[in-house]
Parts: structure tokens; sequence; C-alpha cells
């Protein structure tokens, strides 16, 4: 099947082709030069007027696994949603049905779950395989489980974490490592309520900072593309811009993801003691290289958080709006919190968390080292990024709002002074190429020879940016139209996408040891296969390659 | 994957039929038939148990290979035919799930959507006891492997638990290893009503107290050992109260486990529930603790997980107006069908060995692995294979955190639930 994208005004940051009035072609799902289609163009779809970019790409979002159908099951009652063509769930805590009608319908065509614990990996590929449209896959989890721990606190070789790490990702059939709190929810687990970037856990005796060391180190000597995903230390706790730019040392220069850096640049200064550290956090952004964010960007309204970080939501739990939450410590493995809330535009603190996400946005130099995200649903859920591009985009609509809010903000915050407004060119970057480039996804968000034929038109005469960003008149998903004048046309499923660095074996060997004296499964029946994947699971994968050779 | 772990000769399964779902069991097979053995070390009359239910699910004189159509052999295009005429008629249909696999909860749901039928799983009364406290107030869990290796003292409710669960102590709440506890040190305390046989010999064996109560002083026990109150129970002596709060007090990692079909003769088991979960919430605000209800004995928790993440709901649903509607009443399998508010009733059971009843007022669909038993003839029936001993397939296990893949041991061709359902559909 042959298909012509005509005359669309193209935007390919990857290819650096801005707004570029020109023919894209596909051929099985792929996009082909035009001097390499064999055979008739089978149908041609008239784009002039229409924006044309590659499938939009969110890298950090909870769609699938253990907290996720917790928080289904916790707000039940929420679940009354009654639009037409969906199920009943809620927007926060969607059924897989309705969180890929969702995303395909404004666009998404690849989506991330930040935090598979590697056990419940089965589980969470199970939810996600049932997720239609979009392609997917998850960061594992480590820096908590007690097998790593007792590794550092051996003292064990770099080469050994690498083969562990390695072995993780192969066993789990994920794209890269996040670390939650590093250490923190262990410490937990053994009634530590607290744990900063240089303090030592009681039982292992291992700081974070070593956590991260070691697992950054080993991230890039395995050549993963996707740096260490890292949800810092302190999350929420005012003053925590601290500790997050400690953190950010202890990459020692090397490459490093933090995620919803929102939730962890936040001074204690003024009379509320809470005030935001956007600009101490942006400067590093700013200066150092290998360092990138996405935002988790809160909007005002009811959510469900959800995290691995027990710690903190313990901690939080007397937020709960409603009164209802959930802790649990899982298979000395990692842990999760499900605690919801309500963001109130009326309350300081909530104010002020909506400022300073965006006041980092606009402080970001560089499009191409922050991204876009709520880390749905904790910040708001994905169907917000519509209002937040917009709100990125237009000054006076931004500033509106900022009116609405305490008047006490504005004394905090240097949001109303940002003048800059998002360009299309740059949230094609950042919703697009970038987070492309940062996952190693060679075929996705560009529209080089070869890439997937993920498609999203939008409708260049729509002047309300936020529904032009809402309703794109046209999706192809691997060059099928799915999405036709804004209405879903055809199901498809999509694929998960892994990385296989190479381990040595012997590994298996200790953590069988390991798995029989502590655990109360296998280890054969911990590790999911590639064969599980498309025969039990549901998902066949795509392996993408590691930038290089091992290290060591 | 670089790398596999090469298997004996036997092969190890995972059990299907207890949500333990322990895969250190050793299979045999010669296709048709199968046997069952353990690791050496671990052999105990708990996994002796487990063993020989298992192998009882071997094909025997009474097993039913072929379809019937009111209670006469057919073929299964036959079979599946008189089905779709049945189907075809209906106005109300239920699924009654009594136990199958991911793929299958999967492929019932696409049934259900298909002829707009409702769905309760038949353990979906003690399902929501436990849900209850998480979409009620807050609630600290943990898993099995946690307790096995942080939870230093255990309490364990109710009076039939360790049945359901027959290797629970050995391989978790005693184990012979634990990681970050002395094994040999945990203290196990029973509350309820256990078979005093069984609490004896356990006594020979490991560090245990009982605290002999009617279910029904559950709350009032858990008040009295947190200083609460100064209500007096029957039988229940200061001194042994005295005796045990310091076990509790000096606890590191507490946790309480129970089985929400223990309580279901008590007056109230919602507030049983809730009392032993509020008291692991007190707990946690100067120690840590966590809750480990055991539940899932017919793939409850593999239902109930996959119908949520597909609609939201665990349960007693119904596709009606474009989307899947949830009540826990309406949708209830037993009133439904012993009021007869439903004409044709679908059992799926690919796990239960327990004799399933049959209303026979009503058609009945019954599709089951082949020593299914019944109160009465279904109007047809058609085998299927049992996940983990004909097909491979995936179930969560009672923490609902970890599941499992199961695994095939023998070949006697019969289709899985999901291949009838997918062709009725």
């Amino acid at each position: 099947m042959n298909i012509k994208l005509e005359s669309g005004n193209i935007f390919d940051p990857q290819n650096n082709i801005f707004n570029k009035k020109m023919d894209l072609y596909i051929a099985d799902g792929k996009i082909i030069s035009k001097k390499n289609i064999k055979g008739k163009i089978n149908k041609i779809i008239n784009c002039s007027n229409k924006i044309v970019m590659p499938g939009a790409i969110d890298m950090h979002t909870h769609i699938g696994g253990g907290k996720v159908n917790i928080a289904r099951l916790m707000l039940e009652d929420f679940h009354i949603e009654n639009n037409k063509n969906f199920d009943s769930s809620s927007i926060i805590a969607p059924s897989t049905i309705k969180t890929g009608l969702k995303y395909i319908e404004m666009g998404y065509t690849t989506c991330f779950e930040p935090a598979l614990l590697p056990v419940n990996a089965r589980q969470a590929h199970s939810e996600m395989a049932d997720i239609p449209f979009i392609d997917k896959g998850g960061y594992a989890l480590l820096g908590n489980d007690d097998f790593f721990l007792d590794l550092l606190r051996k003292k064990a070789s770099q080469s050994m974490i690498n083969d562990y790490v390695a072995f993780i990702l192969n066993a789990t059939q994920s794209i890269g490592i996040k670390v939650v709190n590093p250490g923190g929810i262990n410490a937990f687990k053994f009634n530590q309520r607290a744990l900063n970037v240089d303090e030592k856990s009681k039982y292992y005796n291992i700081t974070p900072r070593d956590i991260i060391s070691k697992l950054t180190q080993s991230i890039y000597d395995l050549g993963i593309a996707h740096p260490l995903h890292v949800h810092c230390s302190n999350l929420g706790i005012p003053g925590n811009y601290l500790s997050t730019i400690e953190t950010i040392k202890a990459a020692n220069s090397l490459p490093i993801h933090l995620t919803h850096i929102q939730f962890h640049s936040y001074g204690n200064n003024g009379d509320k003691a809470f005030s935001s550290a956007s600009v101490e956090i942006s400067n590093f952004l700013n200066k150092i290289p290998n360092l990138t964010c996405d935002v988790g960007q809160i909007m005002f309204g009811q959510t469900v958080t959800m995290s691995g970080d027990s710690m903190s939501q313990y901690r939080n739990h007397n937020h709960a709006h409603p009164k209802k939450w959930m802790c649990m410590d899982i298979e000395c493995d990692a842990g999760c919190g499900i605690v919801p809330f309500k963001y109130k535009d009326k309350s300081f603190v909530n104010a002020l968390q909506w400022v300073i996400g965006l006041e980092i946005f606009l402080l970001a130099e560089d499009p191409w080292k922050i991204f876009l995200t709520t880390d749905h649903p904790n910040g708001a859920p994905f169907t917000s990024y519509p209002h937040l591009i917009k709100l990125l985009m237009d000054r006076s609509f931004r500033n509106d709002i900022l009116k609405q809010l305490p008047k006490s903000i504005r004394d905090h915050s240097i949001l109303h002074t940002l003048k800059r407004e998002y360009s299309l060119n740059e949230i094609a970057i950042m919703t697009r190429a970038a987070p492309a480039r940062i996952l190693g996804l060679q075929n996705k968000g560009n529209f080089s020879e070869g890439s997937d034929a993920d498609i999203t038109i939008y409708d260049k005469n729509n002047k309300d940016i936020e529904n032009m960003f809402a309703h794109p008149i046209m999706v192809l998903k691997d060059g099928k139209v799915v999405v036709e004048n804004g209405k879903v046309k055809n199901y498809l499923w999509g694929k998960t996408q892994t990385i296989k660095p190479e381990y040595d074996a012997s590994i298996e060997k200790v953590l069988n040891k390991f798995f029989d004296r502590y655990h109360t499964m296998k280890l054969d029946n911990y590790i999911i296969t590639e064969s599980e994947m498309s025969n039990l699971i549901g998902s066949e994968i795509v392996t993408n390659k590691c930038k290089y050779e091992r290290k060591q | 994957m670089a790398s596999r772990i090469k298997t004996n000769a036997e092969k190890y399964i995972v059990c299907p039929f207890c949500s333990l779902h322990c895969d250190d069991i050793l299979s045999k097979s010669d296709g048709k038939k199968y046997s069952i053995s353990s690791e050496a070390s671990k052999v105990s009359e708990a996994n002796k148990t487990c063993l020989k239910k298992i192998e009882s699910f071997n094909i025997n004189a009474k097993s039913i290979l072929t379809p019937t159509i009111k209670n006469k052999k057919a073929n299964l295009s036959s079979a599946l035919k008189y089905t779709r005429q049945i189907l075809k008629k209906q106005k109300d249909a239920i699924i009654v799930n009594h136990g199958i696999d991911v793929s299958g909860v999967r492929s019932m749901l696409n049934f259900a959507l298909n002829y707009n039928c409702s769905i309760d799983h038949i353990n979906s009364k003690f399902l929501y006891q436990n849900i209850g406290i998480v979409q009620r107030t807050g609630y600290m869990a943990t898993s099995l492997t946690e307790t096995k290796n942080r939870g230093d003292v255990i309490i364990v409710f109710g009076n039939n638990i360790l049945c359901k669960t027959p290797r629970l102590i050995e391989k978790v709440l005693i184990p012979s290893n634990s990681l970050c506890t002395n094994a040999k040190n945990k203290k196990i305390i029973f509350i309820g009503e256990f078979p005093d046989k069984l609490l004896k010999n356990l006594s020979k064996k490991y560090n245990i107290s009982y605290i002999k109560t009617k279910i029904d002083y559950i709350p009032d026990l858990l008040n009295l050992l947190s200083d609460i109150g100064s209500i007096k129970i029957p039988n229940i002596s200061k001194a042994l109260v005295t005796k045990i709060k310091p076990i509790i007090s000096k606890s590191k990692y507490l946790v309480a486990t129970w089985s929400a079909s223990d309580f279901i003769n008590s007056k109230n088991p919602d507030k049983i529930i809730q009392a032993i979960s509020q008291f692991i919430l007190d707990r946690n605000k100067i120690s840590r603790a966590a809750c480990m209800p055991i539940s899932g004995s017919l793939g409850d928790t593999t239902s109930s997980q996959t119908l949520t993440w597909l609609t939201g709901f665990p349960s007693r649903i119904k596709y009606a107006h474009g989307s899947f509607v949830h009540d826990r009443n309406i949708y209830n399998n037993e009133i439904i069908i012993d009021k007869k508010n439903t004409d044709v009733v679908i059992h799926i059971s690919s796990l239960s060995p327990n004799k399933i009843k049959i209303n026979e007022n009503l058609k009945n669909i019954f599709i089951g692995h082949p020593n299914s038993k019944f109160t009465s003839q279904p109007d047809v029936f058609i085998p299927v294979g049992i996940p983990g001993i004909d097909y491979e397939g995936i179930m969560f296990r009672t923490d609902n955190v970890v599941s499992v893949a199961l695994k095939k041991i023998r070949a006697i061709n019969l289709p899985t639930t999901k291949e009838i359902l997918d062709e009725l559909t």
C-alpha cells in the first residue's frame, strides 16, 4: 500500500525541516522517498493547509501496572464519565481501552510507562498490550531492590552491576532504567521516614548518591540510549531543589534524566516557607550538557497520584482527596503508593506548583532537553496536554490564568515577567523528535526514510491552538489511517519497544541462588521471554539498538 | 535474551490451583498422564496435600472429554452450534466465572460485549470485602516475598485460611530463609477459631501463640491489644492479652493476614477487616506493619485485575448503551440466578474441583475442565483445558502484584477457554 501525503506543512525537527511545504510518501507502513516507491500510489491524502508532524511521544505516563490498576479500583466512584464511544472509566484512572482511544485522538502514537517494577512487569505489559493503537514501553525500576542494594553493600564490581542492569532490561522487556527515591523506598521498609542524598540507609549503609553513581555509570557502560531516569529524593518537600542539585552531581557528568522536575524544584523561602526554585534548577539544566528533564506540570482539578515512592506517598497520605489511599511494599523489589489528590487554584501551594512547572518550561533554553509531561495522572491527566501547549505558546492566555490565582503568587514568582512563547517548531521538538532521540527510537519521531509512518495531521486554519492539538483531523499509525476527521476509524495494536544489552550469564547463577533462597518464585518464572510477550501477554516487541558496544 | 537457565528433564510447573501459585513443583508427563513431585528439600505434609490435588486433575474414568448436549455426547461443532442457538435467543444472560486465566478473562469480556450479558465471579462477595477497605479508607499492604523476608511478627486471623493455601506457613510465614530477619525467631499469633489439632502440630515446630476467640470479637480484641477501651471478651484472659502485647509492640515489621471467606459467617465481615486494617495503620505511626489478605483460590485476583484494567471495574459488570456499567448488587450472580433475573447462565470453570450448582429452571451453558462436577446436567457442556496443565497462561497470585506464567504439561487436545469463547463471539 503506497500513500502520498500531498502538500502538507511538514515539521520534522530531526531532519531540520520546519514548516516546509512538501509531500510525504508511505509504503507498507514506513516512510519512503519518492524515488524508492515501487508501483502506483494507492491513496493520496490532501494535506494542503495542514500541519504534518510525526506522531507524538509521551515519554513519562503511568498507563499500566499494579499501581495504575489499584487507582482504577480505588476510584470506582469516579468511573461515571459518559462520553459516546468511550467506557465510563474516569480519565484520571482510565481503562486500557480508553487510554488508547484518548491518546490516539490527540495524535500520540507512542507512550512509556515509567515505573515498571521488574516483578510486576508481566502485569504491566499485559495491561499495556490491551491499550489499542499506540506503541509502548517501560522503564524498569532499580535502586530499591534488595538484590541490588546487597551488591552495593558488598562492593560488587561495576561490571557485575552492569550485568545485573542488563539482565533486568532483558528479563523485563524494558527500554530503560528508572530509580525512584534512590534507596528511600527500601529504607521505608526499615521504618526510615526520610533519606537525603548523602544520608546512609540504616540497613544497607548506602546513600542515594552511591546508587545514582553506580546506575548512571552502568547505563553509560552498556550503551543504553535513555539516560538513567531519576525520580529524585525528597519529592514535594520544600527546599528539595538542593537535593535535586546533589542528585545531578551524583551522576558525575554522565547522562541523567530527571523526571517530573517540577515536584523537585521547591525552595523554602518566604513567609510560607514554600517558594519556587525554578531559576536554580533551570540554570543547571541550561549549563549541563548531559542533563535532561521532563516537567510533570500540574493542572487544577481532581486527579490521583501514583508512585513507586511509598516513602513519599505515605508522608502525603493525609492530603488525600477524597480521604482514601493505599501504600504497598512489594516483593523486595520496590513499593507503591496511591493517593487521590485535588489541585486547587485557590491554594497557595498548588498555585505555586502550577507556576513552577511553567517557569521551568519557559526558562529552558534548549527544547531538546525538556519534555512535555504532566506525569499522568500525578500532575494532571494526559488529556490536558493541548491546554498545556497553549499555556506555553500563548503568553496572554497564560497571564490571564495567572491573574486568577492568589495575589501572593506574583510575589513568589517570575512567571509574569517571562515573555517567551513556544513556537510550533519547539513544540514539535519537545513532543516528537527529542523524546525519540533520548529514548533511542531511531524509527520514531521523524520522517526519515524507513521510519514508522506514525503521523499526525492538524488543521492549520484552526486558530485555537489548544483545540488544534486536542483534535487532529487525521492520525496514521504504521501507515494506516486510524483517526479521520477527528473520529477513530480503525482499531489496531501497537508493539512494545525494548532494548537488549549484552550481559554475562553468570549473573543468572547468582540471581538463581538469591531467588531460591529469598523469593517466593523462581527466577525462571520472573523472566519474561519474547515468545511470552507475543503469545501470552499479547504484544510483539521491537528491539532497539544500543548506542555502542558495552564498555565494561 | 542473552541466556536462559536450563531446566532438568523433569519440568517445573506453576501450580494453577491455589493463589500462592507455587513454582517449585516438578512434573513428569507421557503426554497424557502426568505425575507431580517436589524438590527433595521441600517435601512437607502441606506440600503432599498440594501434590495430590494437582495429580487429581489427571484424566480418569469420570472425565468428560467430549462435549455434551443435554447429557448426550456431541462433537464440538454441534455443541457450538447448539450454544449459539441458545445465545441467539437469550435476552439477559449472565456469565459466572469460576476460575480462568488472563486470556480467558479477555475473551470473556469480548463475549459479554457481543451478547450484552453481565459478568460476575463466584467469589465476588469475598473480593468486595477486601476491596472495600481500599475504596473507603487507607490501607497498607505487603506481598508474599516481603512477608517472607521482613515480617518478624505475623498475625493470622480466621479459621480455615491454611486449608486454602496449604504451603503458606512453610513458604511465606516461617520459611527456612529470611533476608532481613532471623527466620527462626519469627513469631506467629493466631487469632480466631483454628482447629486445635492444627495448632498443636504447628506449635511443635514453630514459635506460635494462639488467641482463641469467636471471629466477631476480633475488632474488640484488637482494641484491647492497642490499649483502646477495656471491654471484656468471653474466654480471653487479661494474662493472655498481656503476654501478646509486647510481642506486637516489639515487632519491626508486623504482617496481618486473613482470608475474607473465613469471616463470611460473622455478623459483620467488613467491620472485622476494617478493624484489622486500622490496627495496621496505627502500628505504622511508630513502626512498620502491613496487611496481606489471602484470596484468589478460584482465579479471583486474575479476574478482578484483568477486568479492572479493561473496564475500570473488578466484577459485576454489564455491557449496556456503549460501555460497561457496574453495580455490585444488581449484577450479583447469586441474586440474579436465585431470582431468575436471567434466562441463560454461562458457567466458565477451568480450575475448580468443586461441584457447581446448576439452576435447572434456567438454560445452562457450561464451559469447564474435563473433571468438572455439577449438581445437575447443563444444557451444553464443552470441555476445555486447564491453564497450567493443558496450555500456557497467566494468572495472578494472591498478593495481586505478581503474576505467573503457567506452563503446559500434557496434550489431550482440548481447546482453551479463550478459543471456545472467541469461537462463540
